[in-house]
């Protein structure tokens, strides 16, 4: 047990990531940087501390007595450059991104909140590589335009799935913004691990901890929205809102740690008919039987209430829908309840027991008539096991299981079963070189009615992975890694059975999964004390995958189909710097990628070849201010028939993005209040672009807001 | 730096498309040498929204209560009056079906129905004998909409 904190200022550390070298046993510090390490049986061990943006500290050759508390009081100081960091997603436990071999990025819980980001697609829009269409994530180009059905990312909460069971999409908003302690970006084909959606990457969003100590924790933030610059947009005589916060309280009594919260927010929007009313609660309850066994119960529910906008009216009311969505408004409930129990049997083995079931239910209203409704349940359970050994072997190994149920009225009535299996060996090679190895098998069938004949062919997935990384010094490190993906089709990709107008969405449930296969080399290189490179270059090829098409004779009629053989190369540079005893930090990415449609070597459709975000941050005592640019290269092609056939005017029109964010916070903790207040100007020159086609993105808007901790 | 990446999200992007001319816009081509001497006092292209006509539909097509026939330009201005190949011209409208769309001569002084002759009209891309239909819209000023004007054999009269 001990406190940690900063060598220079003295403050408590909080995050910091206290591990047991050579066994599977760590533990973080809480918000007053103290950090509890049970369970250490005697001995002599290495221990380290690690937090972003601090060097690494190794403590050897600690001598653990028989029943007796070693108190341990660590400082650290401040890295050059904020890279050292734990990752857990890469290998499905903590390790430092030095031992990756895979490109992984991360958004801290201070990103969040230094950038104000409201929901968790927001979160994402400057992580290297990543592009968000609207609220769909594209990572490296994976992802086209679908509207968020069918993700070909896999996105984790606590790492478990998170995507709905009817359309196979991931609902941003649904995540618990305020308890997010950082959000791990895993890059490329991640499926021997995740199994399936992990055709394009894996998104971890790792929750807080529960503090040992009683904790309020708040922050409300107001915005208001610039009136656009020209008349044919300008609607709102009144002032357009996007208000909301939150509240926590946590706390331990004896074994027992709890935290609550609840959330509201309400987004006027700067568009008509796309208003948007969120509540939420959230809890996280923990129980120690033991300094080695505990078990965590978590429960996130989110109702919302919202305009149903699609797309605009016509470039020329770009701030009105379309007349058919004007009455549109969609109903939801959407939550999870995840248990998980981890017993640590010994400094080599431990297991956990993992469970979610995640609810998602919808319906949308046209002028109070209920046209459509889904209800969605998805079930998990996994058991995993970790066992190192004393050649240097890590192994992790794990069984998983689902069970899907969807009742819906266009996507109709359908159960779905899946188990998979996999293993994963990390192995020490020499001290400068480890192989990772892994393979997963994966099982899956949905049938059209109660467990009648199976609907989908599925056929089972195995997908393996290899990874090599070696540090030939303290500033070099060279990665390199193969890794295949699969995503099993959606329910709503195969069932759809809908008219609207004169479009008509039929069934096809002979689909097959689409598959990835991603190849990257790469590696990172301090070039002074302050400055950090890291370079990778990829390659990932696609096959079969899901698209809508139109078939080719009358009647029109759309359905989903095993279309496109794609291949996307490309490089992804990222530089961090920082200057002047940290006064000044800079922060760039590029990532280019070359989107090829192998039909016909077209480029690929909805895809930007070039992604350029920079940051830029000033710290001077107690003030904080950071500009971030992000430029996203115009989408080179489109498809013509949707836009045609929807259709959605002017749905052709788009540009580059280049946006500007830019905020500054003051911390009153000087005055004895730990209150932060902020101020942030998002799209602060007013850059009008769309994301979605037929989407204005968000005008220029103002915030404030106010965090505290006590 | 700094500033060239503010600059650079400084051009603003999207805007609403200009406004739209509504109406349609092509080019009349003249038979070379068939330009009349003594017998060309004005000459307008018309849009009419009726089609067949007739003597009194022309009346109140143009001068009655609700205007059905319109001319370009104004009436009391003429397209040019001299030889020429061919003309561009851009006929400002109102969104709306246009039947009948020609060029129409003005023989004599008067203002009697026999000192006007159509001269030239638009003709149906399906059936090169009969009118083709324009359609006016508000999003785009219709284009394309070209006249073969031979003074010397105009086609049949249809009032």
């Amino acid at each position: 047990m001990g406190i940690v904190s900063d060598a220079k200022t003295q403050e408590p550390l909080a995050g910091v990531n206290v591990l047991l070298r050579g066994t599977v046993r760590g533990t973080t510090t809480d918000t007053y940087g103290k950090y509890l390490l049970g369970g250490v049986p005697a001995g002599t061990f290495d221990i380290s501390f690690s937090l972003i943006g601090y060097t690494t500290q190794t403590i050897h050759q600690i001598s653990i007595q028989p029943d007796t508390a070693l108190r341990l009081d660590i400082s650290l100081a401040q890295a050059p450059v904020q890279t050292e960091q734990v990752v857990v997603t890469a290998s499905r436990r903590e390790q430092s991104l030095r031992d990756v071999p895979v490109s992984v990025s991360t958004v801290t819980s201070k990103m969040i909140a230094d950038r104000l980001s409201v929901t968790l697609d927001d979160a994402l829009r400057y992580v290297p590589g990543v592009n968000m269409m609207s609220d769909q994530v594209n990572i490296r180009g994976s992802t086209g335009y679908s509207r968020g059905v069918g993700s070909r990312v896999l996105i984790l909460i606590d790492g478990l799935p998170y995507i709905t069971g009817d359309t196979g999409e991931i609902n941003w908003e649904t995540f618990p913004m305020f308890q997010i302690d950082r959000i791990e970006v895993v890059k490329g084909a991640g499926s021997a691990l995740y199994g399936s959606s992990a055709l394009g990457g894996v998104i971890n969003v790792i929750t807080k901890e529960i503090s040992e100590t009683p904790e309020i924790r708040f922050r409300f933030f107001s915005g208001i929205y610039d009136k656009p610059s020209y008349a044919e947009w300008d609607w709102y005589s009144t002032p357009r809102f996007n208000t909301g916060g939150f509240f926590s309280y946590s706390n331990h009594v004896g074994s027992f740690g709890y935290l609550i919260s609840a959330s509201r927010s309400v987004d006027d929007s700067y568009r008509v008919n796309d208003v948007y009313h969120r509540w939420g609660v959230y809890s996280k309850l923990n129980y120690n039987f033991s300094q080695s066994q505990s078990l965590t119960l978590m429960t996130n529910i989110e109702w919302r209430k919202h305009g149903n906008y699609f797309w605009w009216e016509s470039l020329k009311e770009a701030t009105r829908p379309a007349d058919e969505q004007l009455n549109g408004e969609v109903n939801s409930a959407r939550g999870n309840v995840s248990l998980a129990y981890k017993n640590i049997l010994s400094d080599r083995f431990f297991y956990s027991l993992k469970a979610i079931y995640f609810g998602n239910f919808w319906q949308d209203d046209s002028a109070g008539h209920v046209n459509n409704t889904s209800a969605a349940h998805f079930t998990q359970f996994e058991a995993q096991a970790t066992y190192t050994t004393s050649s240097a072997h890590f192994l992790t190994f794990s069984l998983a299981a689902n069970y899907d149920r969807v009742i819906s009225d266009i996507f109709g009535s359908h159960p779905g079963v899946g188990a998979a299996f996999y293993i994963q060996d990390e192995l020490t090679l020499l001290e400068s070189l480890k192989l990772t190895t892994g393979i997963r098998y994966d099982w899956q069938r949905v049938w059209k009615e109660i467990f009648a004949s199976p609907a989908a062919s599925s056929p089972s997935q195995l997908n393996p992975k290899i990874g090599l990384v070696f540090s030939p010094g303290p500033i070099t490190t060279l990665r390199a890694s193969y890794g295949e993906g699969f995503r099993y089709p959606s329910i709503s990709e195969l069932f759809t059975s809908v008219t609207s107008g004169s479009l008509k969405i039929v069934p096809n449930d002979s689909l097959r999964p689409e598959r990835s296969v991603s190849f990257e080399i790469g590696g990172s290189q301090w070039l002074s004390e302050r400055i950090f490179l890291d370079l990778a270059l990829f390659q990932s090829d696609y096959y079969d995958l899901i698209e809508a098409h139109v078939t080719p004779n009358p009647p029109v009629e759309i359905l989903f189909g095993n279309i496109t053989r794609a291949r996307i190369r490309g490089l992804e540079l990222g530089i961090k710097t920082d200057w002047f005893d940290r006064f000044l930090s800079t922060d760039f990415s590029y990532t280019y990628t070359d989107p090829v449609d192998l039909r016909d070597n077209s480029v690929l459709m909805f895809r930007s070849r070039h992604l350029f975000y920079a940051s830029l941050s000033a710290n001077y005592r107690q003030w904080r201010t950071e500009v971030n640019f992000r430029y996203v290269s115009r989408v080179e092609a489109i498809d013509e028939n949707l836009v045609r056939l929807a259709p959605i005017v002017d749905g052709d029109q788009r540009v580059a993005c280049k946006v500007v964010d830019a905020g500054v916070t003051y911390n009153l903790i000087n005055t004895g209040l730990p209150i932060t207040i902020g101020l942030t100007v998002k799209n602060l020159t007013n850059y009008y672009y769309v994301e979605l086609i037929g989407n204005l993105a968000p005008v220029r808007t103002y915030y404030v807001s106010v965090e505290g901790v006590w | 730096m700094i500033l060239c990446l503010l600059l650079a999200a400084c051009d603003g992007g999207l805007a609403p498309p200009p406004p739209v001319e509504l109406g349609f816009s092509g080019t009349v081509y003249f038979t070379p040498g068939s330009w009349p001497t003594d017998s060309l006092f004005n000459l307008w292209i018309f849009a009419s929204q009726i089609y067949p006509l007739d003597s009194a539909k022309v009346y109140s097509g143009l001068l009655g209560s609700q205007t059905t026939i319109f001319l370009f330009p104004s009436i009391s201005q003429s397209l040019p009056l001299s030889e020429v190949d061919s003309m561009s011209y851009s006929f400002p409208l109102q969104s709306g079906t246009y039947r009948y769309v020609g060029v129409i001569q003005h023989v004599s002084p008067d203002f009697s129905i026999r000192a006007f002759r159509v001269v030239g009209f638009y003709k149906n891309p399906t059936n090169l004998s009969q009118p083709g239909t324009v359609e006016v819209n508000e999003s785009a000023q219709v284009k394309g909409i070209n006249i073969d004007v031979d003074f010397r054999n105009p086609p049949q009269q249809p009032f």
